[in-house]
């Protein structure tokens, strides 16, 4: 069983704090992405668990057994670097051989788990050669090959695909995904990358601050935010902020906009923003919603991004379809899809007036 | 502008030419006039190239017996023979660069992997470098010659004295050379990414196992040109080779020396074979590494 | 496609048969890297330096000459400083001393610089030329000394290549150079430019490799002209490798010692005795060991204070370029 429950992982540098304290069930062969911006504290938690990092309280368990204690060699990991770490001065059959070879395994075993692995990658005629020699891809299932020979339990990446190109990238996802499906292992997968999350995770854990902002299944996390910063970080364009507050009458004012609250029990005179996705915006065809001016239009083929002045501080974005006619200084009015619209307390961001 | 765009290249090849064959000349005399026999050693005008070449020069250097009279005035056979200062040499340079590349590079591990010894450390090294070596010179005479025999003699009743001894100067050489090796193997050392090690530690490896399999292959190249670098300057060394030792000990540089104070009539030949002998080897080295060296410098200055 | 691996979780690996490897004795291990080094190197420079060094103090406020035995030091606190500083001959030797660092120095820079622009222009040869230029350096200094003193010789090559304007002037060719103060110093500043040159080059040739070509184009597609750019685009951009190239060069010329032993002995008379001869003469030859050490510890005064301010430029150099977005 390869369950990893980390308790309580806190950990501190001096005096800054990395991780402030994260608490994570993952089950066994789940694919689990801890995602957030830089400095979150995602690869810190990521080096706690592999052991390359004491944690300085907390616990970590993998499998049935606290293993703080215990060297990173002995927790039944493999892990795939951001820089890949190949050892240039190796050959690529050697780096793959590598973790073999420091437990003594003999040499007959070697060259038939190497060659094994190789091929599960697609990578044997390059056995031969040194890293160097060998494209972004290739270097990268060389990585990948060196991780599955000692078939560990458990899988750690650290952004491993953010050297690569665009396109390198989006097929080394499908490889990933492909790998994960075919060993059965627990995938834990580090990145910055949102659309990388929401495409390869069964269950994203979302980071800020060395804190866990929120941890469920891609499309939760999109469309149930637990905060503002959640429901910021993904999507793209990013969701529509509108700050204002509750009126007297029970309804969200903002500048330009007013909307009824109805059922959703709404303290009056307090802080809320408003929240809304840009495909979530509608452009009214009748008299109903507020109106505004078309100051900006970003066509993306397929849909295009109209940004529209209202009055307040920011444009709201709407997604249309690219058949619609709009243009430059229209004069539009706008609404949103009522059930799509989440509000956040003004002061703390937390979500608020489910 | 045609005309000086075609004539720009000769004029600066010249310019270049020129300034080659002043940096060539010098040593070309020396060997040329390491293959002279006496009478052309003077000659004037000067032979440029020897009338009639001859080993004799070298014979007497290389020879192990005191030398046939007819050119040895006041000098003692110790002069001429250049085995003892060779073996003096060599030893002395090949053990101390040795110990200060291993020392050195265990140091510049441990800083490079830890940060031992703080943010500045490289620079701090440096520092003792830049301390004339003159002003150590005396310290340090006064040291081997009386306060540590005297010290010895008080706690253990035997006099030992580092004046004049191969453990003294070898030490010395050592420690003035240590500077470079932290600084040159510090940079080849931090081109080895910390991850490499992350990667062979997950995969089971110690750290020992690591350094050996992982790090040093790759900057062992680096330690081959630190320590022909550290090697030339130890080989080159005369301040404190002259303070210290003699006559027991005797480096190359010394004994060059010596052919010029001790010797009334400048015996030409035999000292331009020495020079040879002490250069040649130096400077063969030295183009073999000068690669490394421009890049080395362009990376170490400017990337600074 | 290879999909042939069952997910099951067999032992992947023999199972171990020894106990599971701690990170405390990884930690142990590594406190055992930092500090053994550290303490070997740092013992060495102790015994090796840091002792000496308080000896000199010590026995720089003795007045002990090595005539006699230790025993008979008696202690004479400032005295030996205030002797070292009336004596002329020290000031003479310092003074020497900047003298022949300045013009050597200068005169390095400038050779220096110009074979480094030439060489980084020329297309064929860089290789060759390189290499030979940086033979000088490699070149024991002491044997520099002695090449330098054959060509000074009164019948060396050196008086062959004057002997037409001496022809012509009427007087013997044969000049011994090395008999002339004036020329004796001259001897000692070429030798050092002819072996150190070689340094500012180097020094400068990676300046000028390292020079970003783009902004060189920049300047070009702008129509400046070619003198334009070396001024305003190239030159700007090599001062912090002139700056290191002036502190390095420097400090080193100060430190003149072989070829003053090695070409002229000091001579004629005092005029080519440079500030560490005259050091290592009062202890060796003249054996006044308190006197030594007193004149050792005011230079070393001296020269920590141009060290520190040579470190000064080199770290505002550095700041500057890091504040300008480069190194």
């Amino acid at each position: 069983m390869a369950r990893i429950v980390l308790r309580g992982l806190v950990k501190t540098f001096g005096r800054i704090t990395a991780v402030a304290g994260v608490d994570l069930e993952i089950g066994d062969g789940e694919f689990v992405v801890l995602v957030g911006p830089s400095g979150c504290g995602k690869t810190t938690t990521l080096n706690m668990l592999s052991g390359l990092d004491t944690p300085t309280s907390g616990e970590v368990v993998i499998g049935d057994r606290v293993v703080n204690e215990l060297e990173p060699g002995e927790r039944d990991l493999g892990m795939v670097f951001q820089d890949l770490a190949l050892f240039p001065h190796l050959t690529v059959f050697e780096n793959i051989a590598f973790g073999l070879r420091v437990k003594r395994v003999p040499d007959a075993a070697v060259r038939a788990r190497v060659r094994e692995a190789a091929e599960a990658m697609r990578i044997a005629p390059l056995l031969d050669k040194r890293p160097a020699q060998c494209s972004g891809g290739e270097a990268q299932r060389v990585a990948l090959a060196r991780t599955i020979v000692t078939k560990p339990a458990v899988f750690l990446m650290d952004e491993p695909l953010s050297s690569l190109d665009a396109k390198l990238r989006v097929e080394m996802r499908t490889e990933l995904k492909r790998l994960h499906r075919s060993l059965g292992a627990t995938f834990v997968y580090v990145t910055h990358d949102q659309a990388e999350a929401m495409t390869m995770a069964d269950r994203i854990v979302v980071m800020d601050r060395g804190r866990v902002q929120q941890v469920g299944p891609p499309l939760s996390v999109y469309s149930d935010p637990a905060n503002r910063f959640v429901a910021g970080f993904f999507g793209v364009p990013a969701m529509n902020f509108v700050d204002g507050e509750v009126g007297a009458g029970g309804q969200f004012q903002a500048p330009g906009i007013t909307l009824e609250l109805g059922a959703r029990a709404p303290v009056p005179g307090s802080r809320v923003a408003l929240g809304v996705r840009p495909e979530h915006v509608r452009l009214a065809g009748d008299g109903a919603g507020w109106p505004a001016a078309v100051s900006l239009l970003e066509p993306l083929g397929d849909e295009t991004l109209v940004f529209l002045d209202y009055g307040g501080p920011a444009s709201v974005v709407a997604k249309v379809d690219a058949e619609a006619k709009v243009a430059v200084g229209d004069r539009r009015r706008f609404t949103f899809r009522p059930d799509r619209v989440v509000f956040f307390d003004g002061a703390t961001g937390e979500r608020a007036l489910r | 502008m045609t005309v000086r765009r075609r004539l720009a290249p000769w004029g600066r090849h010249a310019a270049l030419v020129a300034w080659a064959a002043l940096v060539l000349f010098p040593i070309f005399w020396m060997i040329s006039t390491s293959f002279k026999d006496a009478w052309e050693w003077v000659a004037w005008p000067p032979h440029w190239l020897p009338h009639e070449p001859t080993l004799h020069n070298y014979r007497q250097v290389f020879t192990f017996t005191e030398l046939g009279r007819e050119l040895s005035r006041s000098a003692t056979d110790q002069v001429f023979n250049i085995w003892p200062a060779l073996r003096d040499s060599v030893v002395i340079c090949s053990l101390a660069s040795l110990a200060s590349l291993l020392l050195g590079t265990f140091l510049a591990y441990a800083v490079s992997r830890f940060g031992v010894g703080g943010k500045n450390f490289r620079y701090a090294i440096l520092t003792i470098r830049m301390v004339p070596p003159i002003v150590i010179a005396i310290p340090i005479l006064m040291y081997y010659a009386i306060m540590i025999p005297h010290t010895t003699t008080v706690l253990f009743g035997a006099r030992l004295s580092l004046f004049d001894t191969y453990l003294g100067l070898g030490l010395l050489y050592t420690v003035t050379t240590l500077p470079f090796v932290i600084w040159m193997m510090l940079s080849f050392i931090d081109d080895v990414p910390y991850t490499l090690e992350h990667a062979a530690r997950l995969m089971g490896a110690g750290r020992v196992y690591t350094i050996r399999r992982v790090v040093l292959p790759l900057v062992a190249s680096g330690m081959v040109v630190t320590f022909l670098f550290i090697f030339i300057l130890n080989w080159s060394e005369f301040l404190l080779a002259l303070t210290l030792t003699h006559p027991n000990v005797t480096t190359l540089p010394v004994l060059l020396n010596k052919f010029q104070s001790a010797v009334e009539g400048r015996l030409y030949g035999p000292q331009a074979a020495i020079g040879t002998v002490i250069t040649v080897p130096v400077v063969v080295l030295g183009i073999l590494i000068q690669k490394h060296l421009v890049k080395g410098f362009s990376f170490g200055m400017i990337r600074q | 496609m290879a999909d042939a691996h069952a997910p099951t979780r067999t032992a992947a690996v023999p199972a171990p048969t020894r106990p599971p490897r701690r990170i405390a004795a990884w930690l142990a291990q590594e406190r055992v890297f930092r500090l053994v080094p550290f303490v070997l190197v740092e013992g060495l420079f102790l015994l090796l330096l840091a002792i000496p060094f308080g000896l000199t103090v010590y026995i720089s406020l003795l007045k002990w000459r090595a005539s006699r035995p230790f025993e008979q030091a008696h202690f004479e606190g400032l005295g030996n400083y205030a002797d070292v500083l009336a004596d002329a001959e020290f000031w003479w030797a310092l003074g020497r001393t900047f003298y022949f660092a300045a013009v050597a120095v200068s005169l390095e820079l400038l050779i220096g610089f110009v074979l480094a622009m030439l060489v980084a222009r020329t297309v064929r040869g860089t290789r060759v030329y390189t290499t030979v230029f940086l033979v000088p350096m490699m070149v024991v200094p002491v044997v520099v000394g002695y090449n330098f003193s054959m060509i000074y010789v009164d019948s060396g090559p050196l008086n062959q290549l004057v002997a037409p304007v001496a022809a012509l002037l009427g007087f013997d060719p044969r000049i011994r150079w090395l008999s002339h103060p004036i020329a004796a110093q001259w001897a000692i500043i070429l030798a050092d430019v002819w072996q150190w040159t070689s340094l500012t080059f180097l020094i400068f040739l990676s300046g000028f490799s390292a020079l970003p070509r783009p902004l060189v184009n920049a300047a070009r597609v702008m129509g400046a002209s070619p003198w334009q750019i070396f001024w305003r685009v190239q030159l700007p951009l090599l001062k912090p490798v002139i700056v290191i190239a002036v502190v390095v060069r420097s400090m080193e010329a100060l430190k003149i010692f072989d070829q003053s032993v090695l070409l002229t002995f000091g001579g004629p008379g005092n005029s080519t005795q440079t500030v560490a001869f005259y050091l290592w003469r009062q202890v060796w030859q003249f054996n006044k060991f308190s006197f030594g050490a007193a004149a050792s510890m005011l230079l070393l005064v001296i020269f920590a204070a141009l060290i520190y301010a040579g470190i000064y430029l080199l770290v505002r150099q550095r700041s500057v370029a890091l504040a300008e977005g480069r190194g």
